[in-house]
């Protein structure tokens, strides 16, 4: 197939005697969406850092449009350049203003003037709505408005594919939405995503695949409706449950206040 | 040398018209403190990159020198560095002439800006300071966190780019507090220079009390004048830090 922008061919990886990810294997393609979920220590977000080799698999192989990663004769800065990531922690440069954020990969990475970078990175921050906020310092953002900046600097490297780990996680409630309607909106232009998230509204709309992943394996994989309408596992029953117990009553709860406000 | 006094002493202090030499003498040891600091900070930085972001060799040997520098009195490096070219020389040739030549100087408008005694102190207190700034700038390096570095690589950096352009402008502006220790504790060290003959503010201050025999008087004024030269240091360290500060954090 000549559309597949990302192959993960049976990749394994331990830290000391434990044993990560035990053999995972999966295409991404050309403006595909494909979510990743599973319990936490089940080795999501190794396997985001394995793709751009922030650390290296121990054995399998990662491609990027048909170039294998980790080659003696491929740099891995560039082919870095071409994978974007936003963390769960932003990890946004504290000394550069947002515009600066963004712009500095263009400029130092792929060589772009001031001029273009800034101009392409006041884009990206458009983007995102984040464009009244480019002279505001990370420390002067809120948590949303931090993570979207890290998404426009995702962005402006106009990368093949945009790796999520856990990119609404680490926010307050009432940010998340703004996060996830960001997200929402990049995936509906057609950006190749592999995203790392617990929040199934959003992959429910936009997915094209589900995994879930327990035990550094895949257990379980398919569309969101054969995840919502007919799990196989037991496991993937069992998690989704808790997933519509915790935040399903939230979201009740929320609508009992709102209707109690309106009384 | 120093000139005798034209006329006997008429100042409340007595020691008025040697202020002269003693200027001269603040004018040395401010050239010491400039050169030691900013070989050490040079120094100091690489023994910083090596110990925090090295491999395991590179680090290791930073680690070694900074505890072998910390770890050992300032002077006895100072002696061990000036007295080395004349114990080669005993040993290389002990009947000829010396091999190693210690008497040369660079001389412009009548002052010596480099001898052999100025280049050991300049050298023994760099290499000292570059040890304690090195470690000033790990702690400050190591407060950064690994988040900001992992995106900078997930960007494409190389190592380079990295250190360039996100540890080290950030580094710096954390390092500014406690590095400003060391800024003044530097100009006080250089006083060992007097033990190898130059004649920094205390050497001249030495003579100065060797002459007129006015010790106390001596030693307030060049006492007064360290406080000052200090203060005004820090007093720019702390604007430096306010001005650099990142905006929100």
């Amino acid at each position: 197939m000549s559309d597949i922008v990302l192959r993960v061919e049976d990749v394994w990886k331990s830290f000391g005697d434990l044993q990560v990810l035990r053999g995972i294997s999966f295409d991404v393609a050309e403006s595909e969406v494909k979510v990743i979920f599973g319990p936490s220590g089940s080795g999501k977000s190794t396997l985001l850092r394995c793709i751009n080799y922030l650390d290296p698999p121990d054995k399998g192989e990662i491609y990027l449009r048909g170039k294998r990663l980790g080659d003696p004769d491929t740099d891995i800065n560039k082919i870095r350049s071409r994978i974007g990531f936003v963390f769960q922690h932003f990890n946004l440069f504290a000394h550069l203003k947002a515009i600066d954020n963004v712009a500095i990969g263009p400029e130092k990475v792929l060589g772009l003037s001031k001029e273009e970078a800034r101009e392409r990175a006041m884009r990206a921050l458009k983007h995102v709505k984040m464009d009244k906020w480019a002279d505001h310092y990370p420390a002067q953002l809120s948590g949303g408005q931090q993570q979207r900046v890290g998404i426009a600097r995702a962005l402006a490297m106009e990368t093949d594919v945009i790796l999520f780990d856990e990119p609404t996680s680490a926010l307050d409630p009432e940010l998340i939405g703004e996060v996830l309607q960001t997200m929402l909106d990049i995936a509906k232009e057609g950006t190749t995503m592999v995203v790392v998230t617990h929040e199934m509204g959003f992959a429910r709309s936009v997915a094209d695949e589900m995994i879930f992943i327990d035990g550094g394996v895949i257990v379980e994989r398919g569309t969101p409706h054969h995840f919502f309408t007919s799990p196989e596992s037991e496991r993937v029953q069992q998690f989704l449950h808790k997933l519509d117990e915790l935040y399903g009553q939230t979201r009740d709860e929320r609508r009992t206040i709102a209707e109690r406000d309106q009384e | 040398m120093m000139s005798s006094p034209a006329s006997p002493s008429i100042g409340p202090l007595g020691i008025e018209e040697w202020v002269g030499e003693l200027a001269a003498g603040l004018g040395m040891t401010l050239y010491l403190y400039f050169t030691a600091l900013i070989i050490g900070f040079a120094l100091g930085l690489l023994l910083a990159l090596a110990r925090q972001y090295g491999g395991r060799i590179s680090s290791r040997i930073a680690t070694g020198y900074i505890d072998l520098i910390r770890g050992t009195p300032l002077l006895a490096q100072l002696f061990l560095i000036y007295t080395m070219p004349y114990s080669l020389n005993a040993w290389l040739s002990p009947d000829g002439p010396p091999v190693i030549n210690t008497r040369w100087s660079f001389q412009l408008l009548g002052l010596t800006y480099l001898n052999f005694p100025i280049l050991a102190s300049i050298v023994a207190l760099g290499l000292n300071s570059a040890a304690y700034q090195a470690e000033y700038m790990r702690g400050a390096m190591a407060s950064l966190g690994t988040g900001q570095v992992l995106a900078a690589q997930s960007l494409g950096m190389t190592k380079h780019e990295i250190f360039r352009y996100v540890i080290i402008p950030q580094a710096f502006r954390r390092m500014i507090p406690s590095w400003s220790n060391e800024a003044s504790y530097l100009p006080k060290y250089t006083v060992i220079a007097t033990f190898v003959s130059v004649e920094d503010l205390f050497g001249k201050a030495k003579l100065v009390v060797a002459r007129t025999f006015l010790a106390l008087e001596t030693y307030i004024l060049v006492g007064v004048v360290y406080l000052i030269l200090i203060t005004i240091i820090a007093r720019i360290l702390d604007k430096l830090y306010e001005k650099t500060k990142i905006p929100g954090l």
